[in-house]
């Protein structure tokens, strides 16, 4: 045997050796290495255990021959000049080293100790020592083959190459046969060919094949979460395949036409496609790059890894599914040279978080399992085979397919041991029932002792509850201690005996009205006892109850009771207009007029409905989920008990009732001895207020939206507390939240989680000081209730894998009311439960941990939730398309820099049609959807952008701080200068800012205004008043201002009396009246939505020296009627005003139609008349700065220490609010018409204005004084609206949703009167 | 050994696994250029193995046209016939 001729071996001695450059599969490795030197995860190993006589002598000469010509293993790295290179050098050969651990007690593990050893060296190329040949002697007929060759020198097919040498050597030498296989090939030819390949026309056609075949490639996820980068160890787990599953195997090859080798491919990329989800799979594929290479009888590195799109059509054929898979391996083939690092290149796709490919998938067919070795039994195993980046499945067999072992390789830093043994032993079920299988639909991802695991053994729940009714518990609670506090709301407190008497006083009042079992009475009320007392006199006949949110828009109510055809609407006469008209409502106050017990009421059956409470449709319309008692039993039953509810207790009732987390605040008390706390109205919404109600009544147990919560700890009055329990749900409790819980209050913080269709609650967690879990799970299965977490198909998903949430049991509502169709869609047959049993599809992402906690992980549609209200986008969505004019609109959640969500639109305007704007759809959505689900911008596109398949694309919808309009581009120099400062401020794009742009509808706001103004003087060289860009709002009349600025024209117009906030003429103008301070611009963002009409603002004299101000109310109104009778020419004047401006606007209405004048519609914002006020003290200092912080839209107590003047200039000018840049003369102003204002009120006698008043009321802020009824006695008529803000809040946009549409219904009205 | 291997037998093999007719292979085509892949090809080679030869993979993915791997296999079954005989 000769070592065969080398084109590069002649060389003499003392020539410098010559320089071969690295094969680009090599490179690939050596950056690789580099990147981490020390790493021996580029070290690839193996060992053959040997047994029977072996030859050792011709071992060794076996070995030596065949390495001496594998030119690989005689090589040198180096680096020059950065550049690697490598050199051939005998002296880098490997010797076969014999090492006796026959003496040692357990020769095995001394031999797989010191393997492991030596398989840990840093892999480094530059230190040399890349190959070992070890034989270690464990007994006289028993040894162990080692071989090591870093990655650098031999892929998987050069090490079995070299492997079957050696062996065929050994054979021959040991037999005297001549030898079957032929010596290596010369490395040289494999060199020249790759570096041929590099300016081939082939390369150029590859690349262009990958460019093809890639195109629209999704984002790669791993079968586990976390960026796949290489991973100095790996685990390693196998499972053999039983010897029947060759036979099937060959089988499907056959039916597919497809070599086996790519069956197993394929079948184990459907196996991944279990754990990622989508329409593909993409796992990465082991190319050896053989076929027609000069490489085909070299040891040496050139394969590669391509990327592979396996299609996860479920419902074809298996073999079809192969075919498919095979189609494209062998198209992948014939480009396989092109190197995968180069398709990630070009790709962009570098890094761990941007992957080419998942899971690797490698199956080796070209050599037999077994060396074969004359005289021996050989028994291989593989110690390593390169890095793992996230997991690799080899699948190691024969070539004829025989002896299948599957290998698992899993990165450490993304899978446990354990779960990499789980992945090889569902894979080998997986596989063996795939091959069996007539489509993969069939074939399920668990193990059936997986699947008993995650289907029986985690909802281990059963729990005995008796057969009842919500009222039956109650009512025995009121028998067993009459004289036990029941209720507690503001001062007043009812015994169990006084509400039982209540309940039965209103029960009869229904059941005159006709309420009986299996009835609906709607209850749309304010939270009160009367609104307890209501539900529970509906539960009490057997009817169940229908809460009906008082702040929804009349349609919404409308459609609600469409669907609901309640028997009674209990409500009273101040909310008759959020109903049809000629609905009937039953009053809940007890007025004496109790119908005597005629006869015996009727009583609830367990199966009877409870209560109904409807939640937002997708497809436009809310839909309604009907509880039964057995549910809600099933729900407060398991409370009491878990959380030791009892006599003593004193929970809080504070969440509205058409949330579901109020049915349990509600009965829960009741049924249990406990006291239920009625937290007055609006108090939900109020931190400080809360804090103060859980302190002074002593509360036990409390409910929070984690979002509230949050609102919550931040008060300073919470600091301390100690509240026995509180439970969050309603949206995810996010872990900080959890930990800031436990450093603020005193007390239990449990996460609980369910949706409305099932009771209130299914799954619970204790999210205690001590938890440190991340995310916080929602736990475990309440009683009688299974959760399941499920794939599509409704398959069970391995533990730790995302599915979606499955709820099945004792909980479930009947369904949804009047929506069959709706109900059959959500409420499926439980396909592990007894026949008939249904389960609730949730729609919502979970995973269970290896604890088997739950995890929500979102939704898996349309759903969202802001501040805990269930939205789902499909109902806006519909909600805007349904307004007309609009052609297409897609809603999105976008998170706020803040990391808060808020819904944005985006609308296509339908073709020829009027043309629209933001502000007014907002306004026109007001009337039709809660306050909730309207979305906070609203973007006006040409049209929506789509992906390749036509698919909405919501990755290229812009943020929403875009431009609104399309128009004139800025023309003049001040203009055009003006644009690009607009476009600083707000970080737009210059070249998107119109010249009718409008700084505000740009995304501006009063921080915003201060930081343009500061611009604006500086690119100028003008003083000019921070007010101008409130009056000024557009690019193109901003720059007018500034120009007669320049020019000396002006002086300061924005402190004027008359304060143009729009520029359109035509029209009824509307004239708002100025609030205490006397300055106008807080109305600015009225002016814009309320749109193509002429709006001033009316401001106080005295803002500018040397002006005096008013001297009564009465001559403030005669001025202020003159000042527009000078712009309105005769026409309709509509008044509207905020506070002290109401006041002001009903006696310029007074004086209007005293002189003749039209008057159009006067509206009052949270305004009453003087004599309110007439005893309250009169305004100091402290009032006056106060007056100022809220025009600024601040409060008061958020200023810290003492409340002085320089304090409150000093926190508006850090909070960059425009009127901080006031001059000081200004704010001295403003404090002195403050003063003068209250005094002006307080002398003040109204004059009746014989016309009617459209009243919005700041409920959130007053309480049960101060109402529209005041206006009474000085006007013909009021028109009153209760909105959940405060007075500070008027003119806030959320506010200005509600208020804008009734106030161009009243325009609209007057206008076409006169 | 079922039956012989003949240079058409290996070329209908060929087709087969291509999914091609016969005639449209040439005795010095490049196989690969024709849509062979390498895992193709090995199972041919496995098949031709039955025959009581050794074939491997390393020596027939060289040169992969149908001349060659024919000489090949008529080379082997020569000396499996030599030995048989002696």
């Amino acid at each position: 045997m000769t070592a065969p001729t080398r084109g590069l071996a002649a060389q003499g001695p003392a020539e410098r050796p010559e320089r071969w450059p690295l094969t680009e599969a090599q490179l690939g490795i050596w950056f690789a290495q580099r990147i981490d030197p020390d790493s021996p995860a580029y070290q690839t190993g193996q060992y053959v255990v040997l047994d029977g006589a072996l030859d050792r002598a011709a071992f060794a000469a076996a070995v030596r021959t065949a390495v001496d010509e594998a030119d690989v293993l005689a090589l040198r790295f180096l680096e020059e000049d950065g550049a690697p290179a490598m050199v051939r050098d005998e002296d880098a050969q490997p010797m076969l080293e014999v090492v006796d651990v026959s003496g040692t007690g357990d020769p095995f593990a001394a031999a797989m100790a010191s393997m492991a050893a030596d398989m840990a060296r840093p892999g480094d190329p530059l230190r040399g020592g890349l190959a070992a040949e070890r034989l270690y002697v464990l007994r006289n007929e028993r040894h162990l083959w080692y071989q090591r060759l870093h990655h650098i020198v031999a892929d998987g097919y050069g090490t079995a190459l070299l492997t079957a040498r050696i062996a065929d050597l050994y054979s021959a030498l040991a037999s005297g046969e001549p030898p079957r296989t032929a010596a290596f090939g010369p490395l040289l030819g494999v060199l020249r060919e790759d570096a041929d390949y590099q300016t081939s026309t082939r390369r150029a056609v590859d690349r262009d094949y990958w460019a093809k075949a890639l195109d629209g490639l999704p984002e790669i996820v791993g079968l586990a979460s976390g960026p796949a980068l290489a991973a100095r160890t790996h685990h390693r787990c196998a499972m053999d395949l039983p010897a029947s599953f060759a036979a099937r195997l060959q089988g499907l090859a056959a039916e597919a036409k497809a070599p086996w080798p790519d069956v197993l491919v394929a079948l184990v990329g459907a196996y991944v496609g279990r754990f990622v989800g989508g329409q593909e799979a993409v796992v990465g594929v082991p190319h050896m790059a053989r076929f027609g290479s000069a490489a085909a009888s070299v040891p040496a590195m050139v394969m590669n890894i391509l990327p592979l799109r396996v299609g996860l059509d479920e419902d074809s054929s298996v073999a079809a599914h192969v075919a498919s898979v095979a189609a494209g391996l062998r198209a992948a083939r014939r480009h396989g040279r092109f190197r995968g690092e180069h398709i990630r290149r070009e790709l962009g796709r570098l890094g761990g978080e941007r992957r080419l490919h998942g899971p690797l998938v490698n199956v080796l067919p070209f050599f037999e399992r077994q060396p074969r070795m004359a005289g021996l039994a050989t028994r291989l195993e593989r110690l390593g085979s390169g890095a793992v980046d996230d997991i690799t499945f080899t699948i190691l067999a024969s070539p004829s397919g025989q002896d299948c072992r599957i290998e698992v390789d899993a990165n450490p830093t993304l899978y446990g041991r354990e779960e990499t043994k789980a992945h090889a032993e569902r894979l080998a079920v997986f596989l063996e029932r795939a091959v069996a299988a007539a489509t993969l639909g069939s074939v399920p991802t668990l193990t059936e002792a997986e699947e008993r695991a995650e289907i029986v053994a985690v909802n281990d729940t059963a729990h005995k509850v008796p057969e009842t009714t919500l009222w039956a518990l109650i009512g025995g609670q009121i028998e067993a201690t009459p004289d036990a506090a029941a209720m507690r709301f503001e001062r007043e407190t009812l015994t169990y005996r006084a509400l039982g008497e209540a309940v039965d006083a209103t029960a009869r009042r229904l059941a005159a009205e006709g309420v009986g079992r299996g009835d609906i009475v709607a209850v749309a009320l304010p939270r009160s006892i009367g609104m307890v007392v209501t539900m529970l006199a509906a539960l009490r006949l057997g009817a169940a109850y229908l809460p009906i949110d008082l702040g929804h828009p009349p349609a919404r109510i409308a459609a609600m009771l469409r669907l609901a055809q309640p028997r009674a609407i209990a409500s009273d006469e101040r909310h008759r207009h959020l109903f049809p008209a000629g609905s009937r409502l039953v009053s809940a106050r007890a007025n004496g007029t109790v119908p005597p017990p005629a006869r015996a009421l009727p009583a609830a059956e367990p199966t009877g409905a409870a209560y109904v409470i409807f939640t937002s449709g997708s497809t436009g319309e809310p839909k309604g989920v009907v509880v039964e008692h057995r549910a809600i039993v099933n729900r407060l039953l398991w409370m009491r008990e878990q959380y030791a509810i009892g006599p003593g207790d004193r929970i809080l009732q504070k969440t509205p009732a058409s949330f579901d987390v109020s049915v349990w605040e509600l009965f829960l008390p009741l049924l249990a001895g406990a006291t239920l706390v009625v937290a007055p109205p609006e108090v939900h919404k109020d931190p400080a207020a809360l804090a103060a109600l859980i302190g002074s009544e002593r509360i036990s147990a409390v409910h929070f939206v984690p979002s509230m919560l949050a609102q919550f700890l931040a008060e300073p009055l919470a600091a301390g507390l100690a509240i026995a329990r509180v439970f969050c749900s309603g949206e995810e409790l996010p872990a900080w939240l959890r930990d800031r819980f436990h450093e603020i209050v005193r007390g239990e913080l449990h996460n609980l989680y369910g949706p409305t269709e099932a009771a209130v609650d299914v799954s619970y967690w204790p999210a205690s000081a001590g938890d440190d879990s991340r995310p916080v799970p929602i736990g475990f299965p309440v009683w009688n209730t299974r959760l399941y977490v499920l794939d599509g198909r409704l398959r069970p998903v391995p533990r730790g894998v995302a599915g979606q949430l499955h709820i099945a049991g004792a909980q479930l509502a009947r369904g949804y009311i009047g929506r069959p169709d709706l109900t059959a869609e959500r409420f499926v047959p439980d396909p592990f439960g007894a026949p008939g049993e249904r389960m609730y599809a949730t729609g919502d992402l979970a995973r269970r941990r290896t604890d088997g906690a739950i995890e929500f992980l979102g939704r898996a549609d349309g759903q969202v939730k802001i501040r805990g209200v269930r939205i789902e986008i499909g109902e806006v969505e519909a909600a805007l398309t349904g307004l007309g004019g609009i052609a297409e609109a897609a809603v999105l959640l976008r998170k706020d820099a803040a990391g808060e969500g808020r819904l944005v639109a985006y609308v296509v305007p339908a073709k020829g049609g009027a043309p629209v704007t933001a502000e007014a759809l907002r306004a026109q959505l007001a009337a039709t959807l809660p306050e909730a689900m309207i979305p906070a911008a609203i973007v006006i596109l040409d049209g929506l952008p789509v992906t390749g398949n036509g698919k909405l694309d919501r990755a290229a919808l812009p943020e929403p701080a875009g431009p609104v309009s399309a128009g004139r581009a800025p023309a003049s120099a001040t203009e055009k200068t003006v644009a690009a400062l607009f476009a600083a401020t707000l970080g737009l794009d210059p070249a998107t800012v119109h010249a009718e742009d409008d700084f505000f509808l740009l995304g501006g706001h009063s921080l915003k205004a201060a930081d343009l103004m500061r611009r604006v003087r500086a690119a100028f060289a003008v003083e000019i008043e921070l007010g101008a860009v409130f009056a000024h709002p557009t690019v193109g009349r901003f720059a007018s201002h500034v120009d007669a600025l320049r020019a000396g024209e002006t002086r300061r117009a924005d402190l004027a009396v008359l304060l143009p906030l729009t520029t359109a003429e035509a029209g009824a103008p509307v004239a708002c009246i100025h609030p205490a301070g006397g300055l106008g611009w807080c109305y600015a963002g009225l002016a814009r939505a309320l749109g193509d009409r002429p709006v001033y603002a009316l401001q106080a004299r005295g803002l500018t020296a040397g002006e005096a101000p008013a001297a009564s109310l009465e001559a403030m109104a005669r001025d202020y009627v003159e000042t527009l009778a000078a712009v309105s020419a005769g026409r309709t004047v509509h008044l509207v005003g905020w506070s002290v401006g109401g006041i002001v606007a009903q006696a310029m209405a007074a004086e209007m139609a005293a002189r003749g004048m039209p008057v159009g519609a006067v509206a009052l914002l949270d305004a009453y008349p003087s004599e309110v006020w007439r005893d309250e003290p009169p305004p100091d200092e402290r009032a006056a700065l106060e007056a100022l912080l809220r025009i600024a839209g601040h409060e008061i107590g958020e200023i810290a220490g003492e409340l002085t003047r320089e304090a409150a200039i000093r926190f508006l000018r850090a909070g960059g609010h425009a009127l901080g840049q006031l001059p000081e003369e200004t704010i001295g102003a403003i404090a002195r018409i403050v003063e003068n204002n209250a005094r002006l009120v307080r002398q003040y006698s109204h004059r009746r204005y014989a016309g009617r008043l459209v009243h919005f009321r700041a409920a959130a802020e007053h309480g049960d004084g101060l109402d529209a009824s005041l206006w009474a006695p000085h006007v013909a008529a009021v028109e009153a609206h209760d909105l959940p803000y405060r007075h500070g809040q008027m003119l806030s946009p959320a506010a200005l949703a509600t208020i804008v549409p009734r106030l161009q219904a009243a325009f609209a009205e007057a206008d076409g009167s006169r | 050994m079922s039956e012989a291997i003949t240079l058409e037998s290996m070329r209908a093999d060929i087709a087969a696994a291509i999914g091609i007719a016969p005639e449209e292979i040439g005795d010095h085509d490049n196989l690969a250029d024709l849509g062979l892949d390498s895992i193709r090809a090995m199972m041919l080679v496995d098949r031709w193995s039955e025959a009581g030869i050794t074939l491997t993979f390393a020596e027939m993915a060289e040169q992969v046209e149908l001349a060659a791997w024919h000489a090949i296999v008529a080379r082997k079954l020569a000396a499996l016939a030599a030995g048989a005989g002696r």
